[in-house]
């Protein structure tokens, strides 16, 4: 299995975005802009190169489907989920240990 | 000229032209999507136009050298490539390797000549039965200095008997251990070094009625031209090893390479 120990924001990103389910690329990039994907700005290039070297580890796979417009489609793997879950329940434990140091009010937003 | 910018045909263009710098195997496998995920930005009307121009520059500019730089490593990676630019670099050394000696060496064997001369000329007129402080040549040669050829003659012990050289205003002897081998050989061609930083090509001789008769001369521009010649083989060895290197680089810039995704 691949380990990532720290996602760089474009690769958490991605991997959040298709985790939502199978996306094309600019729809990967218009998820990652929003904050709650990760407010990351990913060009075309940041993008795809960074979808090559997912597909390269087995984290994200292209799928057969494209839709009228020629656009392709990718889907998170079971291994890019895994890598994911580890990344949220780091962030989670993460974010669990700042509010007990005060730095977040209970129930406050991420 | 913003108004430019703003027109998505132009974007669209300079982009595509901008896709000329990604490596051969990025564009061909990406170039299309790639426009497609602009052309799909252009479309969405929640993104500004000068956000989105920003974003692409900013893009480029990081994205270009990276995915140039995985190239390289991708290049590194492949065997048979580096095992090729291997092959040609051991050529390259090998051959700056002859390019460096083999000058080396001719001139310091033809910096030999004069002394050989001179010493069989000597030693067929000391066999005959001549005096020699009157073969050797009365020209008194600084040794440090001049680049003339000097001749010496010593008696069968290695005392000195005559010399037309002088160091420092002595005329110094060779180490015991030549006369020693002369003695069993007949013939020795060597660099004496009478004083740090004077080397000498020297051809001492043995004379078959008693004696020794030496000619030597002060190497100072014959190893300038050594060291011109390992110089410039050096030069070619890092142009050679540079344009192997580049070429390595470049091949793998225009060749597709192995696949390495399944898309």
């Amino acid at each position: 299995m691949v380990t990532i120990s720290h996602p760089t924001p474009a690769v958490f990103a991605i991997l959040f975005s298709l985790a939502g389910g199978d996306r094309h690329g600019y729809a990967m990039m218009k998820d990652a802009r929003t904050p709650e994907g990760g407010g990351v700005s990913m060009g075309p290039g940041t993008l795809y190169g960074t979808l090559e070297r997912l597909m390269r580890d087995g984290l994200v796979i292209e799928t057969d489907t494209s839709d009228d417009e020629r656009r392709r489609y990718y889907r998170l793997t079971d291994t890019g989920r895994a890598v994911l879950e580890a990344e949220l329940a780091r962030m989670d434990s993460t974010l669990k240990a700042a509010r007990r140091r005060g730095l977040f009010p209970a129930g406050g937003r991420a | 000229m913003s108004g430019l910018f703003r027109s998505p045909d132009f974007l669209l263009l300079v982009y595509k032209l901008a896709i000329c710098f990604y490596p051969v195997r990025f564009r061909e496998a990406y170039c299309a999507a790639m426009m497609r995920s602009l052309r799909d930005a252009i479309d969405d009307c929640e993104l500004p136009n000068s956000i989105l121009v920003r974003t692409l520059l900013k893009d480029l500019l990081v994205s270009i050298p990276k995915e140039n730089l995985a190239m390289l490593r991708d290049t590194l990676s492949r065997p048979l490539l580096l095992y090729n630019a291997l092959i040609l670099a051991a050529l390259s050394t090998l051959l700056s390797f002859g390019l460096a000696v083999i000058p080396q060496q001719v001139l310091r064997l033809g910096a030999n000549d004069p002394q050989v001369e001179i010493t069989g000329n000597l030693k067929v007129l000391l066999e005959q039965g001549a005096n020699p402080s009157p073969l050797v040549s009365r020209d008194i040669v600084e040794m440090s200095e001049s680049l003339s050829p000097f001749t010496m003659a010593f008696d069968e012990e290695g005392r000195l008997l005559a010399s037309s050289a002088v160091l420092r205003g002595t005329s110094p002897i060779p180490p015991a251990g030549v006369f020693t081998h002369v003695r069993e050989l007949g013939e020795e061609r060597f660099t004496w070094q009478p004083q740090r930083g004077v080397r000498i090509a020297a051809v001492m001789r043995h004379v078959r009625t008693g004696g020794f008769i030496l000619a030597g001369r002060n190497m100072r521009e014959v190893e300038a031209r050594e060291n011109l010649a390992t110089t410039q083989a050096g030069l070619i060895w890092v142009g050679m090893l540079a344009i192997i290197v580049v070429g390595t680089f470049l091949f793998g810039w225009f060749s597709k390479g192995p696949k390495a995704i399944a898309a």
